[in-house]
């Protein structure tokens, strides 16, 4: 049996803790708080960590791992990387520059993208459809980065499960490719 | 950003001046940083160059998590946590609101007193919790 440890951040209000909540075999530990930032609409926000497990048919076992989504938490997003074998991004496109939160995360993680294989995630794309999947794929060869980039609902199960999947798939290609 | 105007009613002024008062009275406080629940700090005081919002999000960190450990454990509410190291210590209070929670976050030298930066803490929060209410 195999246990991963993977990451899952992303702003605020992109549906980290759903995420986890969609996907997890046990009641998630969650560590979220009355919001009183004014500038986001949303009763309550991640400040310590949010963790799941998901069991995969095959025996193996998924820790998953929650970082709150602000900046001024990004000391927690380095000690939570650690020993984390994939990373996934979470982003709201209707956030007002989906692009900057993009860069925010990637240069928040810039050590660890430089060897975890990553997932972006774009949740809201079909009520927000002015940045479009090849804007973020762009933004990502322009840091001379590419990784998948998908749709995602954080409340639908399949979804998750599919970014999951994808992430998963990096990671065993990376492990194969390191094979003497 | 947090929107003090939303704030109870003289509730920063009293939780400023709870905390110059604390770091000038207790023998090894350097810092003592008043916040909401969710890491804004409200109110701070330091001796030397300390960063208020860095050290408010790590409050609300550390109570976040602690509370947790509390509730998985079985054993309650949150209350505080106390960090020792080589150098010092740091203690995280809860402070219990109805409307708005805060945490209170002290930390201290090796030449404080740890019974006698708790106590402090302890009245700080009992202060901040009937205060503007």
């Amino acid at each position: 049996m195999k246990e991963y440890k993977l990451l899952i951040t992303g702003t605020m209000g992109a549906g980290k803790t759903t995420a986890i909540r969609a996907i997890s075999d046990i009641e998630p530990i969650v560590t979220d708080v009355v919001n009183h930032d004014s500038s986001v609409a949303k009763a309550r926000t991640t400040v310590g960590l949010d963790y799941g497990m998901l069991s995969l048919d095959n025996g193996d076992r998924i820790r998953l791992f929650g970082t709150p989504g602000q900046a001024r938490f990004d000391f927690l997003w380095e000690i939570l990387a650690r020993k984390a074998l994939g990373l996934v991004i979470l982003i709201d496109n209707s956030r007002p520059d989906p692009l900057a939160d993009l860069a925010m995360f990637l240069d928040g993680f810039a050590s660890q993208l430089a060897r975890l294989p990553c997932v972006v995630g774009v949740g809201r794309l079909d009520t927000h459809p002015a940045t479009t999947l090849d804007h973020y794929a762009d933004a990502l060869e322009a840091r001379g980065m590419v990784f998948p980039i998908l749709t995602v609902d954080v409340r639908q199960r399949a979804d998750v499960v599919s970014l999951i999947d994808t992430l998963l798939g990096q990671i065993e290609a990376g492990m194969a490719l390191d094979l003497p | 950003m947090i929107d003090i105007q939303n704030m109870p009613a003289g509730l920063p002024g009293v939780a400023q001046r709870a905390a110059a008062a604390c770091l000038a009275e207790v023998a090894g406080v350097t810092a003592v940083v008043i916040a909401t629940v969710d890491g804004f700090d409200m109110a701070s005081a330091f001796r030397g160059n300390q960063d208020a919002a860095r050290i408010a999000a790590m409050a609300s960190s550390i109570s976040a998590i602690s509370s947790m450990v509390a509730v998985e454990a079985g054993l309650g509410s949150f209350k505080s946590v106390t960090i020792g190291t080589d150098a010092g210590f740091a203690i995280v209070q809860a402070v219990p609101r109805q409307d708005v929670e805060l945490v209170i976050h002290v930390i201290a030298d090796g030449d404080a007193i740890l019974a006698q930066a708790m106590h402090r803490v302890g009245v700080i929060a009992k202060l901040l919790a009937g205060a503007g209410a």
